[in-house]
This record gives C-alpha cells, sequence and structure tokens, in this order.
C-alpha cells in the first residue's frame, strides 16, 4: 500500500470528516506560533536595533570620543590638529519637544560648516550657508520633513526647561524610518542647551591602516584621562547587551504559549490514534509496515504544525504590529529612548515560523504516533474493542514528577550566566514538565474523591462526568495539563508584576517624601536628564513655607560596558527627611555624611548586582580630565532604573563636571505650610521655564502608570496564552463528544435527557476547568516564585519582595474558570443532538 | 591674485556681509613683520598661498598647492561659544605627481572653533584643522596630511618679503579700495618630504608664497583671471597676472612684479607685458573647463621671452559639486630667453573663470 494512499485513508479522510475539531487544533498551533513570532517580530523592531534615536547622520565613523558631562572643546581643536588622516566630527545630542504636537524628537548640534552636505541629508543646493548658520539674531535650525514645516517657517521648540521660537532654515530629506530630527549648528545648540564649552561626542573616522586597535591606542595616547575613547556604535552594542536578558525573558514567556499548543497537538494525535486503531490494524493486516503507520501519523502532524505555521507566521504578523507598540513603551522606560524600525518579516522569519511549527507538532506527536506503530493486526479483527484505554503509569508519572521537581528545585539555586538565567529557565521548564507528570495522580486522586460527593450534589451526571474522566485518564491530564499551564503562566507572571508593582508601592512611599518634584516638561525616559535653570532652585528654596529643596542631576554614561546612570545629588539641606533604604539598614542621614566627605559612591541594588560591586569596593569613573576613584559606602533600593545608578554628592560631582544645572528638584514643605500655597509660589516662579510640577501623590500616580505601561506586554502575552488554552479546550471537549457518540447514545437510548446529556458534557468542562485551575495555580505559585527570586533576580537585579495580588489572581481564575466552561457548550449542544436510534444501529 | 577664487567660492556659500564694517585696502599701508605674515581680521578676506616645484633625488618631480584662505563673516560680539562663527576658513589642497601623471586634490572648511583653524602671530601659525605653517627660527615649516598624501617641508626664504604693487596696495579695478595688500616669498628653498601611496620622497626644491588682505571683491565686467608665478634660473621671479573682461579684452589694471636676484622688486603696468595663451588646452572632463596650458609671455623692458608649458595637463582643483568655482592651477616649466640668452625655469600658472564666469559682487 502506497504511503500516500495510506496517509489518505488514515488521516485526511477522518480529518475531513471533522473539520471544526481540525480547524480548532490549527488554531492553537497557529496561536502558539504566532506569538513567539510576533514577539521575535516586534522585539526586533521595538529593539532589536537598539539604537537610541539619538545615532542618526552618524556617517560612518570608527570610533568616538565622550566624557561624562560632556567633552571640552579644546579636545576636538587638538584631535582635528593631529598629523593623521582622520575625520573629526563632533556633536551636541539632546532631546527637543516640538511644541505643535507634543512630540520629542532628537536634537543634533553638528559643525555645520566642517560637515560634509552629503553627512547631512541635505542636497549640495540646498546646504547650509554659512552665513545662516552663523546668523546669531535668527536661531536656525534644520528639521526633519516629518515635522510638517518647510524653510522660512518659524518653530516652537522646547530645550530643557526653555521654549524658543527657531527659524527654518532647511529640511532635511527623510531617511526612511527616522522619527523627526532637529539639526542646529554646534554653537546654536551648545546656547540653547547652556552646553557651552562641551559637546556630547565625537565621532572620528581613521583610515583603514594601520588598524582600529592601532588608532585607539595612538589617539588615546593625545586624550586627557577623562575623556574615553571607543568603538562608535558601542553604545548601541551597550544597548543590546542590556536589553538581551530582557529580551530572553519576553521569549521564553513566549514559548510558553507553544507549550500550551504542543499539549494540544499531543492531545488531538492520540485521540487521533485511539480512534483509528481499526483501521490501523486493518491497514497493517493489509501489509503496511510500523514505520508507515508511524509517517502516517507524524504526516498528521507535520500537516497540522505546517498550516498552523503559515497561518501563525500571518497572524503573527498582525500580533507584531500590535506588540510593538507595547514593547516599544516597555524599552523606553526601562531602557533607552528608541524609535520603532519597520516590521520585516523576512525569509528567515518564516522559516523559522514553519519550523517551530512543524518541530512543535512533531515533538509533541512523536509519542502517540510510536503508540499507533505498535499495534498489532490483530487488533483490527477484535471487534467491539473500540475505546482504548490508554495505560497510565500514575504512580510512575508522579515519581517522575518528584524527581523532575527536585532537579528543578536544584536548578534554581544556580547562578546565572553571563547575565543570564539559564538555570532558571531550566528550572521553571522542570517545573512545568513536573506538574505535568503530576497531573493523572491528581486527576484520579481528585476524581475518586470527589465522584461520590458530585453524585450528591449535582446528580447522576455530574457522578457520570467524573467517572468518565477518570476512566479516560490519560486524555484528560493531557486537557488539564493544557490548561494548568496556560494558567500557571497567567498566574506567575501576574503574581510576579503584582508583587513587583506592590514593592515599587512600598519603596515609593518610603522613599518619597518630599512635597513637591519638579522636572522639564516633555516625556520623561530613562536615558535623558533635561535640566532646570540652576538659578530656579535658589529662588524656590528662598519661598515662605519651603523647608528646603534637593537638587538633583542625571547623566547616561557607559560603566564596563554596560549602560548606567550617574547622577548627582544634594546631600545637605532637606535631604535628610528623605528616607533611601539602604541595603545596610543605614539612616539616609549616616551615608550622606559619607557621600560629603570625599570620593564616595552609593549604588542602586541593579548596579551592584550587574557589576558585582558591594560596599567597600573602589569604582572609577571617567570624570572631567581624570579618572576618578569613588569608594562604594552602601547600596540602595531601587526600582527606577534597570540599568542601574551611581549617585554621588553634588558639590563633589561640581569639582568635576562644572554644569550646576539640575534635571530635577524635590521641594520640602515646611510643617504648618500650605503645599498647595507653596505649590502655586513655585510656579509663579517657574513661569517662562517648561517644567513639570508634581505633587507627592500625582508623582506617584504617574509611576505606577508608568510601571503599568512597561509591563503592558505581560498582560498581553497572559492573555494569549489563555486563550490558546480555551481554543484548545473546547477542541478537546468535542472529540471528546465525537469519541464517545457511542456511549452518549446509548444513554440517549437508556432514556438519558437531552439536558442530562448536555449537563454531563458542562460537568465534564467543569471539571477540567477546576482540575486546571488547582494544578496551574500550583505551578504557577512556583513560577512565580522562580521569576521573582531566580530569573528577575538574576536577570535585573532587583529585589522584589512576594505579595499576592489576591483581586488578579482571583479574577483570571474565575475568567478562565468560566471561560471552560463555556467552552464546553458547543460541544454539549453536540452531544445532546445526537440521534440515539441511529448511534445505536452503528452498532 | 587670487582674490576670486575665494569670492567665487564665498557667494555661493553665502550672502555678503556689507564691506562697511571692514577696512579697506588703501594706499600707504605701512607693512611690519612678522606682523603682517599672519592674521588681519579688519580685512574681510585674507589668503595664504603656497605653491612650490620639487624633485626628488632620483629626479621625480612634484608640484603642491596650500592655500589658506579666511572670509569675515560676522564681527557681532555676544554671549559667544567657541563656535560662533567669525570667519569662515577654506583650505585647497593638492599634489601634482608631475612625473607619475597624477593630480591630487582635497579642500576643507572650518571655523575657527576651539583651534580648528587660524592664523595667530602669538602662535605664529596658520593652520586649517591638521594643514599647516609654522613659523621656527624664520624658517617656516609646512605639514599637510590628506587621505592619499602628505606635505612635510622645511622652507626658508632666500629673499626678504616682496610688497605688490604701488604705496603698499595692489589696484585691481578703478575705485578706492578696490584693492589688495600683497606679499610674496618669492623664493622659499625647500626640503623635506612628501608620503604618497605609502612611499616616502626626499624632496627639495623651491616654493613660492602669496599672502593678500582685502575688502573689496572682483568687478562685475570682469570674468577671470590669469596668473603666474615664474622662478628662473638666474635667481629672478617674475609675478603677472592678467584680468580678463567678460568681452574677452584685457583689464587695464593686469599687473606685475619682476624682482631681481638681489630681491629689489619692479611693478609692471599692463603695458609692460604680455601673456598669449597658446593652442594647447586641456578640457576638463569634470567641469568642462577649456583651459589654455601653454603661454608665452614678452617683457621687452626686461628683454624676456618666455614659454610656459606644463608637464601634466590635468591640475584643475575641481569643486565637487559646483563647476564655477573651479579653477587650474599648477605646476608648469619655463624656457626661454632673456636678451638673448637662455633662460629657464619653474612656476605656478592659475587660471579662473574658464568653467564659467566667476561671479562678482554685485551679480549675486
Amino acid at each position: 500500500m502506497s504511503r500516500l494512499r495510506l496517509f489518505y485513508r488514515l488521516i485526511l479522510r477522518p480529518l475531513h470528516r471533522e473539520p471544526l475539531r481540525t480547524f480548532l487544533v490549527v488554531l492553537a498551533v497557529a496561536l502558539g506560533v504566532a506569538v513567539v513570532l510576533a514577539l521575535e517580530l516586534a522585539g526586533d523592531a521595538a529593539a532589536g536595533s537598539f539604537r537610541s534615536s539619538i545615532e542618526t547622520l552618524t556617517g560612518d565613523a570608527d570610533l568616538e570620543v565622550t566624557a561624562i558631562g560632556g567633552v571640552p572643546d579644546e579636545v576636538i581643536g587638538k584631535l582635528a590638529t593631529l598629523p593623521y588622516s582622520i575625520t573629526v566630527r563632533p556633536r551636541i545630542e539632546d532631546y527637543a519637544v516640538v511644541k505643535a504636537t507634543g512630540q520629542t524628537v532628537p536634537l543634533v548640534g553638528l559643525d555645520l560648516i566642517a560637515e560634509h552636505p552629503e553627512n547631512l541629508n541635505l542636497d549640495r543646493q540646498n546646504s547650509a550657508k554659512a552665513d545662516e548658520i552663523a546668523d546669531t539674531a535668527n536661531q536656525g535650525v534644520w528639521i526633519s520633513q516629518r515635522l510638517g514645516a518647510k524653510a522660512g517657517d518659524k518653530i516652537r521648540l522646547q530645550i530643557n526647561d526653555q521654549t524658543n521660537e527657531y527659524l527654518v532654515r532647511g529640511v532635511l530629506k527623510d531617511s526612511g524610518d527616522s522619527g523627526g530630527l532637529v539639526l542646529m549648528d554646534i554653537a546654536t545648540a551648545q546656547r540653547a542647551l547652556h552646553r557651552l564649552g562641551r559637546v556630547d561626542r565625537v565621532l572620528l573616522k581613521v583610515p583603514s591602516t594601520p588598524s582600529l586597535e592601532e588608532w585607539e591606542q595612538r589617539l588615546r595616547a593625545v586624550l586627557p584621562a577623562g575623556v574615553e575613547l571607543r568603538r562608535e556604535g558601542s553604545q548601541t552594542d551597550e544597548n543590546r547587551r542590556m536589553l538581551s536578558a530582557f529580551r530572553w525573558n519576553l521569549r521564553i514567556l513566549s514559548y510558553v504559549a507553544l507549550v500550551v499548543g504542543a499539549f494540544l497537538i499531543f492531545n488531538t494525535i492520540s485521540v487521533s490514534v485511539v480512534r483509528r486503531r481499526p483501521e490501523i490494524g486493518i491497514v497493517r493486516a493489509l501489509g503496511a509496515s510500523r514505520s508507515d503507520v508511524l509517517t502516517a501519523f507524524l504526516g498528521e502532524a507535520a500537516c497540522f504544525g505546517f498550516i498552523g505555521g503559515l497561518l501563525g507566521i500571518l497572524s503573527g504578523r498582525l500580533l507584531a504590529s500590535g506588540a510593538v507598540g507595547l514593547l516599544g513603551a516597555t524599552v523606553d522606560n526601562l531602557y533607552v529612548s528608541s524609535r520603532p524600525a519597520p516590521i520585516e518579516l523576512t525569509p528567515g522569519t518564516i522559516l523559522f515560523g514553519l519550523a517551530i511549527g512543524v518541530g512543535m507538532s512533531l515533538a509533541s506527536a512523536a509519542s502517540p504516533a510510536r503508540e499507533a506503530s505498535l499495534v498489532a493486526p490483530i487488533e483490527a479483527m477484535a471487534r467491539g474493542e473500540r475505546e482504548y484505554a490508554a495505560r497510565v503509569h500514575k504512580v510512575r508519572d508522579l515519581w517522575i514528577a518528584v524527581v523532575l521537581a527536585v532537579f528543578g528545585a536544584a536548578a534554581s539555586l544556580a547562578p546565572a550566566i553571563a547575565g543570564k538565567p539559564f538555570f532558571g529557565y531550566a528550572s521553571a521548564l522542570l517545573m512545568i514538565a513536573a506538574c505535568a507528570f503530576a497531573i493523572p495522580a491528581l486527576v484520579s486522586g481528585l476524581t475518586a474523591v470527589s465522584s461520590q460527593l458530585l453524585r450528591r450534589i449535582a446528580g447522576v451526571e455530574a457522578f457520570l462526568a467524573s467517572r468518565s474522566l477518570a476512566a479516560s485518564l490519560r486524555r484528560t491530564s493531557v486537557l488539564v495539563g493544557a490548561l494548568a499551564t496556560a494558567i500557571a503562566m497567567t498566574t506567575s507572571v501576574g503574581i510576579m508584576v503584582g508583587s513587583f508593582r506592590q514593592t515599587v508601592q512600598v519603596w515609593m512611599d518610603n522613599q518619597l517624601t518630599a512635597d513637591l518634584f519638579l522636572r522639564p516638561a516633555g516625556d520623561p525616559a530613562v536615558d535623558r536628564h533635561p535640566t532646570i535653570d540652576p538659578s530656579l532652585a535658589d529662588k524656590i528654596a528662598l519661598l515662605p513655607g519651603v523647608a528646603g529643596v534637593d537638587r538633583f542631576r542625571g547623566y547616561e554614561i557607559s560603566y564596563q560596558g554596560l549602560p548606567a546612570s550617574l547622577g548627582s545629588a544634594d546631600t545637605v539641606g532637606a535631604h535628610d527627611l528623605e528616607k533611601i533604604q539602604f541595603l545596610s539598614g543605614r539612616r539616609t542621614s549616616v551615608v550622606n555624611a559619607e557621600l560629603r566627605s570625599g570620593a564616595n559612591a552609593v549604588v542602586s541594588e541593579p548596579f551592584a548586582n550587574k557589576h558585582h560591586v558591594r560596599a567597600g569596593d573602589v569604582i572609577t569613573l571617567p570624570l572631567g580630565a581624570a579618572q576618578v576613584p569613588f569608594r562604594v559606602v552602601d547600596i540602595f533600593y531601587d526600582y527606577g532604573s534597570e540599568k542601574g545608578f551611581i549617585v554621588v554628592d553634588r558639590s563633589i560631582m561640581l569639582r568635576y563636571v562644572p554644569d550646576p544645572a539640575p534635571s530635577n528638584l524635590a521641594v520640602y514643605v515646611a510643617t504648618g505650610s500650605s503645599v498647595d500655597q507653596v505649590r502655586a509660589e513655585v510656579e509663579k516662579i517657574a513661569s517662562g521655564h517648561n517644567l513639570m510640577i508634581f505633587t507627592n501623590r500625582n508623582l506617584r500616580t504617574e509611576a505606577i502608570r508608568i510601571f503599568d505601561r512597561t509591563f503592558a506586554i505581560t498582560y498581553a502575552l497572559e492573555v494569549v496564552a489563555v486563550t490558546v488554552a480555551i481554543i484548545g479546550i473546547a477542541g478537546a471537549l468535542l472529540a471528546l463528544v465525537i469519541d464517545r457518540r457511542r456511549e452518549l447514545g446509548l444513554l440517549r437510548f437508556l432514556g438519558a435527557a437531552v439536558s442530562q446529556i448536555r449537563k454531563l458534557i458542562l460537568v465534564e468542562a467543569g471539571l477540567i476547568g477546576l482540575l486546571a485551575n488547582l494544578a496551574g495555580l500550583a505551578l504557577g505559585i512556583v513560577l512565580s516564585l522562580l521569576l521573582i527570586f531566580v530569573i528577575n533576580k538574576q536577570s535585573f537585579g532587583w529585589t522584589i519582595q512576594f505579595h499576592w495580588p489576591i483581586a488578579v489572581l482571583l479574577s483570571a481564575l474565575t475568567l478562565v474558570y468560566v471561560a471552560t466552561v463555556l467552552a464546553g457548550f458547543y460541544p454539549a449542544r453536540v452531544a445532546a443532538r445526537l440521534d440515539p436510534i441511529e448511534v445505536v444501529h452503528e452498532e | 591674485m587670487r582674490n576670486k577664487v575665494l569670492a567665487a567660492l564665498l557667494l555661493l556659500l553665502f550672502a555678503v556681509s556689507s564691506p562697511a564694517q571692514y577696512q579697506l585696502a588703501v594706499p600707504g599701508y605701512q607693512y611690519q613683520f612678522p606682523r603682517d605674515y599672519f592674521n588681519h581680521p579688519d580685512y574681510r578676506t585674507e589668503w595664504w598661498y603656497y605653491t612650490g616645484n620639487l624633485t626628488s633625488a632620483d629626479g621625480h618631480k612634484f608640484g603642491y598647492e596650500l592655500t589658506f584662505f579666511r572670509e569675515a563673516v560676522s564681527r557681532s560680539q555676544g554671549n559667544n561659544t567657541d563656535w560662533d562663527i567669525q570667519d569662515l576658513y577654506l583650505a585647497h589642497l593638492a599634489l601634482s605627481d608631475v612625473s607619475g601623471g597624477h593630480f591630487y586634490h582635497t579642500e576643507r572648511f572650518n571655523r575657527s572653533g576651539p583651534g580648528l583653524a587660524g592664523a595667530s602671530q602669538p602662535l605664529e601659525k596658520v593652520w586649517n584643522g591638521n594643514w599647516e605653517v609654522q613659523w621656527v627660527n624664520g624658517e617656516q615649516h609646512l605639514e599637510a596630511v590628506a587621505a592619499d598624501f602628505a606635505l612635510h617641508f622645511v622652507m626658508s626664504s632666500h629673499k626678504p618679503p616682496v610688497v605688490h604693487g604701488k604705496n603698499g596696495v595692489s589696484q585691481k579695478s578703478a575705485g578706492l579700495g578696490h584693492a589688495s595688500h600683497y606679499i610674496s616669498f618669492t623664493r622659499l628653498l625647500t626640503t623635506g618630504s612628501i608620503d604618497l601611496n605609502g612611499k616616502t620622497h626626499r624632496v627639495e626644491g623651491t616654493s613660492w608664497m602669496d599672502h593678500e588682505f582685502f575688502s573689496h571683491r572682483i568687478d562685475e565686467d570682469q570674468s577671470g583671471w590669469d596668473w603666474l608665478s615664474l622662478q628662473l634660473d638666474d635667481n629672478t621671479e617674475l609675478m603677472l597676472y592678467r584680468l580678463r573682461h567678460r568681452d574677452g579684452s584685457v583689464d587695464p589694471f593686469s599687473s606685475g612684479t619682476y624682482v631681481d636676484a638681489k630681491g629689489k622688486s619692479t611693478f609692471l603696468s599692463s603695458t609692460d607685458f604680455t601673456m598669449q595663451a597658446g593652442a594647447e588646452t586641456y578640457t576638463s572632463p569634470s567641469t568642462h573647463g577649456v583651459y589654455p596650458i601653454a603661454w608665452r609671455v614678452a617683457i621687452p623692458s626686461l628683454g624676456m621671452d618666455l614659454q610656459i608649458r606644463t608637464a601634466l595637463r590635468s591640475q584643475e582643483m575641481a569643486i565637487a559639486g559646483i563647476a564655477s568655482l573651479s579653477y587650474w592651477e599648477g605646476a608648469i616649466t619655463i624656457s626661454g630667453t632673456r636678451s638673448g640668452a637662455a633662460s629657464n625655469g619653474v612656476g605656478y600658472l592659475e587660471m579662473t573663470g574658464y568653467a564659467r564666469p566667476v561671479d562678482s559682487d554685485r551679480r549675486k
């Protein structure tokens, strides 16, 4: 018998007979593939390039010169006059808010005289003219097309806390994916940003010989100690490194959706094997070999995988469009101001989608297909043996579960590899597997206990439902396993995010003790530190009712190849009111005194974990013209930034980087004074500066809002996983009904009412839901512990306090339960519509 | 006499600030050295122009040009940054590999910025990025690095600086201040090396330096000019320029200077000499300019009759994208007679306005 005919007879015909079921299985595969692919695509688009949006008009530079607080202008003169054929391109880099639209766009200041016009996306004809560049009466800007203004227009831009009008001198040719850009001459930019005497970065292009290393050595030799020379694009590499842990976690989460799909394939193929046992027997008797049968069933799985994979690729592409926004928000909030690239569906991604679809299907079908191949021809002759009770070794499985769980627990104790919690992931997978193996025991145990109870409470149908689940233990276990995995994923992520949220809230309650907070208006971003006029803090401090003003200045730096934030803060004055929580448990005032006393620093917990820094260690920072060693005196809890903070005293910082402008102000209102009154006074003084003033409560709300936005992607993922599971349940129940036509028909023949049949099926659905909820909740809690204390800690370095988000859990579980029961409605209707006469006649 | 190159170049780049705020070049200027080797910020335009003919020990011939231009953009004072633009600095660098038959050229723009470009008496230096001439004990050290080549020369002047024109001004057209202050080192003995394509050539020869500063630009009816610097074997030099009108005629303000072997200079008016283009031309593939590259110079009062030729036709400084600003500037050889005796030498020839008439002040 040809394999093709065999395939048709054994596989295609039955599939064709049950299109809805086939559809549901394909859909489950498709959703699993779609989620993985969507996250992969959206991840690439939102963060894949990991290029900061400021990385524009950079040309083909090889090296870059940076310094905390800016590269002194003299360095550029020095580099430009070196006897080497190198191109020296200084840049001012920041962001501006276009007042008309509220859009925050990169602001780049270049030496428009020296720049080659081709580097600027400007035609030579439209190229910046020297007198336009030199015109200090009209501050000129060159803008990207996207901003909608034309040459000669005025454009209002907020830069730091000041809004001014600029004259559009020219329009840059759009380079496709650029999300808007304001270009200025370097002189205009220095003036607009109050950054006289310094530039943010100097790009260098060096000849191809000698080697880049040699050039680095030569150039480093002439640069002052506080100035850093590194490969251009280092920032991008650092971002990529920083984001890789985040992407890994997302990826793993998406694979859980795939696991759910795998359960369903396994179930479907198992059911097929059971139902087609007689046919298998016949074709075997007719001469088909074992491998023919094996191939046929694997072929079925491959079909599911292929078609589901194709659908998954299409829907993954659609989902990606939605996910890219969510992911973009997460990346922006936690890491770097990036600009989503277009989503690209490459042949590689398509192959990847098909590969995971087919691969997952084949893997999950392997065991049932093998079982099919073992069917002896004689079985076909044994009429009446139509139901096949799969042999389930529930005791043996339980032991396997215990062993897996022990291995899982052991893996959770292992440290991270290269900053990634691979053992944590392994532990989670082992736990999921352990749960899967424990489920048969759980099902049989619980149904044995519950069947009598159910009989009393819900009548004979419930009793039958319970017994039937126990009888087809294997199928029930697979269904429960699939749903439980989805529930566990939802629960664990829910608990993790909820705990995190609660931790942040408690932390803020302790930490944020000031009454008013000021920062320049515009979208906040972790890698931007727009500044406030330095005189403002002094003016506010003199207001009646103000007990003190704390100034904070942030800088983005690179520390040992990873991005980090460096801050300088006031440690005298009102600061003592602030209760920063240190790992040592020491009082803020004690630590502050140490900070003031010299080159000391405190670092945030994520920084300490990432760079293995402990109190007492020395970290060296390039500041101004020197490499300054700072002793780490303590580590503080911080949940604001994943890359980590180093904080030094303001007066110490000013010694090295003499820029007095703060990026944030915290105002303490004197006891007995009204916050509202002080706020009104502050607003009066700050008029003319574009500042946002938050009250303590506003700031917390804002912080939580950002938190929620950051984690929106995880919520979305959970919804998808549960949807996959519910579709799977519907399909499985339908299969259940179709399989049990004979049994259900007999029940009807024996006098069961239509409503009783319906009830029977619904109770089965309900029981499956209940069992899955129980198993899922237990697994979910275990996984959440792994997430919080292993995976998150190792990936990001945060200490999260475990917290039960009861409301979230209850509503999620209820939702899943209701959905499971609802998924039983259609199969129940199908079962109820069976014609008993016809069914019995078939017998 | 290269003011038009710069004038034209700058006109395309920006609308010109009013000349009223700058000092005009008027007769009676008292030169003072070394002060007048360096910057004159009261004048709108200024340049330092080095050209030379050099030969290596194995006979390999080179020519070079290094030009520093300064053009005042703004003199307003205010909340200044290092980057405020007072002047625009342009520089052209060219190497004529005469024996190798190849012409290399490159240009750069800068503002003075944090030490990017300038001409400073305290520093005794004229520079634009890493192209510089540094005075050291009365010698001029020229260093210039380009992608393909690098120049390292030490130059010592055989003669004191020459002041061109009459009464301290070189008049370019009728009218007070339509002139420049113009000085030259007509014979700079040059030794050093040229790095080209990974090979270092030890060279020696003679260079010529022009330094001009003024505030008035080319007149409307002048369409271009031809300029020559000639260094003859008898230790005399000639500078000649011929201003051309749009109608093809020669401007009466064309002039020149003869420097005798002792360094004494004599003014030559347009009636004292003739410059005649020969039939041989070079057509630029990039600008389509047609340049006469063979000339005949006759100065009856000196008994001179000289043939000008070049061994390298393609010495056009083609300015990317702007044909009208391009000019031909190249190493030349001289053969001829002076009072019946053979008179040979080397020099440089500059021709402008062939690719398209050079724009003038009033026609922008």
